[in-house]
């Protein structure tokens, strides 16, 4: 049993009195502790499936289960402490006036877990970052620091499910491949289930067992992480991504 | 001291309490830093020390009458500001009213805003109808002016302090509604809150904990702004005897008192005229200063 199933998910926007189909009809099952990538240029629609998982998208079709349950709505506690997600843009993701440590303590005070002290040094070390950065605002920080924080505080519920977002395309290339190292150190070590969107093939092959292609809200083409090594697309639109970032990935390997 | 300052100002503090009173201390070493705030507290400090010791250094009773020595220029040994229409000391009865004033203003800068930020950022959070509903509400009370809505309220009511305060809240929180509900606007679609809507938190949790931090700043600085206007909304109810009645001692109802003699003894109105301008003043020059320390953006990295 899938541990994601997504089940001809559709979202729709209303904007303006038109309706904007985000996504259609999109089908797709991530196993325990697979990492399954979803690729496209912007506006393909693969953020709204995370969101939508999240329940900060509209569904209008299709269903969303976690581990063989469908999904409540409003999402709940239980959800939270079993699917979290890091956001692209680790400057908009920290609450300006928080620091830190009450970021990081939050989410144990929603859900009423004790000794939030000890946890969030552990959180802290966990990610790779200095325990004096505990009590800091975020604009202190760097965006890779600020990143790492955000991977922490995601990971505060300790959920089997991590839903990221472009990660790192609002980072710079060394710092990029630092974080993309530290996901996958930490979903080897506490045997995560990555959900994880780019729209860079090279960032995908590097981190994801299987991977999706999207376009215009629908999906082009699943692809195992060997048939894109091997460059066995068949349809057009996913080849033309590929010899986009080709010659990165062929670097990369 | 010296210890106690380096454990403050410690940049790796071992625990929450000492990060939190770091903080703190940090804050008030950037307000100490603002001249302008540091005037402006002093003058806040002042009115509170005067509130409190009003009976010990007040040289007359600011109540009793002395028919022969009436309207006295500023300057008269024993009556340094000048005494008003009935001979009572105009220094004493400033002194004292004090009081009166700073219970108004504590009271309304109490109630008002936190109505207000409740209204803006439930408003503003939820959208859709409950904004439509809420914000409706604060338009009739933006329409009304002020001072007639206070009126109003007050005659009702009934004259005294308490009901005044009560009609100048009441009449003082829309703007803080509207402020509130822009910045909540402005927060409500970001990730921060979106994360933490992920963790599981509740409506309340959010708003008071995530969106009122962010409208904090701009309402405390309209807070400061209005308070020359509450202590003349004030002084307005006193003088249409709505508010503080006669012989007590407020500040509003001095002017008013030496409204007759403008001309001849200009200083029964121009005294407490000074005292308004200097608080109002003093409140001013602190509020500026505390959206400086309240932005933890403007600290040295």
């Amino acid at each position: 049993m899938s541990l994601i199933e997504v089940d001809n998910l559709s979202v729709t926007y209303s904007a303006k009195g038109r309706a904007v189909r985000a996504v259609q009809e999109v089908s797709l099952s991530v196993a325990h502790g697979e990492s399954y990538g979803l690729v496209g240029e912007s506006g393909s629609g693969k953020s709204t499936i995370l969101r939508a998982i999240c329940g900060l998208a509209p569904v209008s079709g299709g269903s969303i289960r976690i581990g063989g349950e469908e999904v409540p709505t409003p999402r709940g506690k239980r959800f939270a402490s079993r699917v979290q997600m890091v956001f692209q843009d680790p400057y908009a993701s920290l609450h300006p006036r928080h620091t830190i440590d009450s970021i990081l303590s939050e989410p144990l005070a929603i859900h009423g877990m004790g000794d939030s002290d000890a946890l969030v040094r552990r959180a802290l070390s966990d990610v790779g970052l200095p325990a004096n950065f505990r009590f800091r605002y975020p604009h202190q920080l760097s965006g890779g620091q600020r990143q790492r924080v955000a991977i922490a505080r995601a990971l505060m519920l300790a959920p089997p499910i991590l839903l990221l977002d472009e990660p790192t395309s609002a980072l710079d290339a060394s710092v990029q491949a630092e974080v993309l190292n530290l996901l996958n150190r930490l979903r080897a070590e506490r045997n995560l289930t990555f959900l994880m969107v780019s729209h860079d093939l090279a960032v995908i092959d590097h981190m994801c067992d299987r991977v999706l292609v999207m376009q215009h809200g629908r999906a082009v083409e699943e692809l195992t992480r060997d048939a894109l090594a091997r460059a066995e697309m068949t349809t057009a639109y996913a080849r033309s991504l590929f010899d986009a970032s080709a010659d990165r990935m062929l670097g990369a390997l | 001291m010296g210890a106690l300052r380096a454990w403050l100002a410690d940049p790796n503090p071992g625990s929450r309490r000492q990060a939190r009173l770091g903080q703190w201390w940090l804050g008030w070493l950037r307000l100490r830093r603002n001249p302008l705030a540091m005037s402006g507290l002093l003058i806040v400090g002042a009115l509170l020390l005067i509130a409190a010791l009003a009976p010990w250094i007040a040289p007359h009773d600011p109540v009793t009458q002395d028919l022969s020595r009436r309207l006295l220029p500023p300057g008269t040994p024993g009556n340094w500001l000048g005494t008003d229409d009935f001979g009572r000391d105009i220094l004493s009865r400033i002194l004292y009213g004090a009081r009166i004033t700073l219970y108004i203003v504590s009271l309304v800068a109490l109630t008002a805003p936190v109505l207000g930020l409740l209204m803006g950022t439930v408003a503003g959070y939820f959208g859709g109808w409950v904004d439509s509903v809420l914000m409706r509400i604060t338009d009739i009370f933006l329409a009304f002016p002020r001072l007639i809505l206070a009126l109003a309220l007050v005659a009702v009511l009934g004259p005294g302090i308490e009901n005044a305060v009560l009609a100048i809240a009441l009449t003082a929180w829309p703007p803080y509604a509207r402020v509130a509900r822009a910045e909540t606007l402005t927060v409500r679609n970001s990730d921060y809150i979106a994360a933490v809507r992920l963790q599981g938190a509740g409506v309340a949790r959010i708003i008071a904990g995530h969106v009122v931090p962010m409208c904090l700043p701009s309402v405390i600085i309209r807070v400061t702004l209005d308070m020359a206007g509450v202590i003349l909304i004030a002084a307005g109810l006193g003088f249409l005897g709505l508010g503080v009645q006669p012989p007590m001692p407020e500040w509003g109802l001095m002017i008013s008192s030496g409204r007759k003699y403008l001309f001849e003894q200009w200083w029964v109105s121009t005294m407490p005229g000074l005292a308004i301008f200097i608080v109002s003043l003093g409140f001013n020059l602190l509020g500026d200063g505390l959206r400086d320390v309240l932005d933890p953006k403007s600290a040295p990295k």
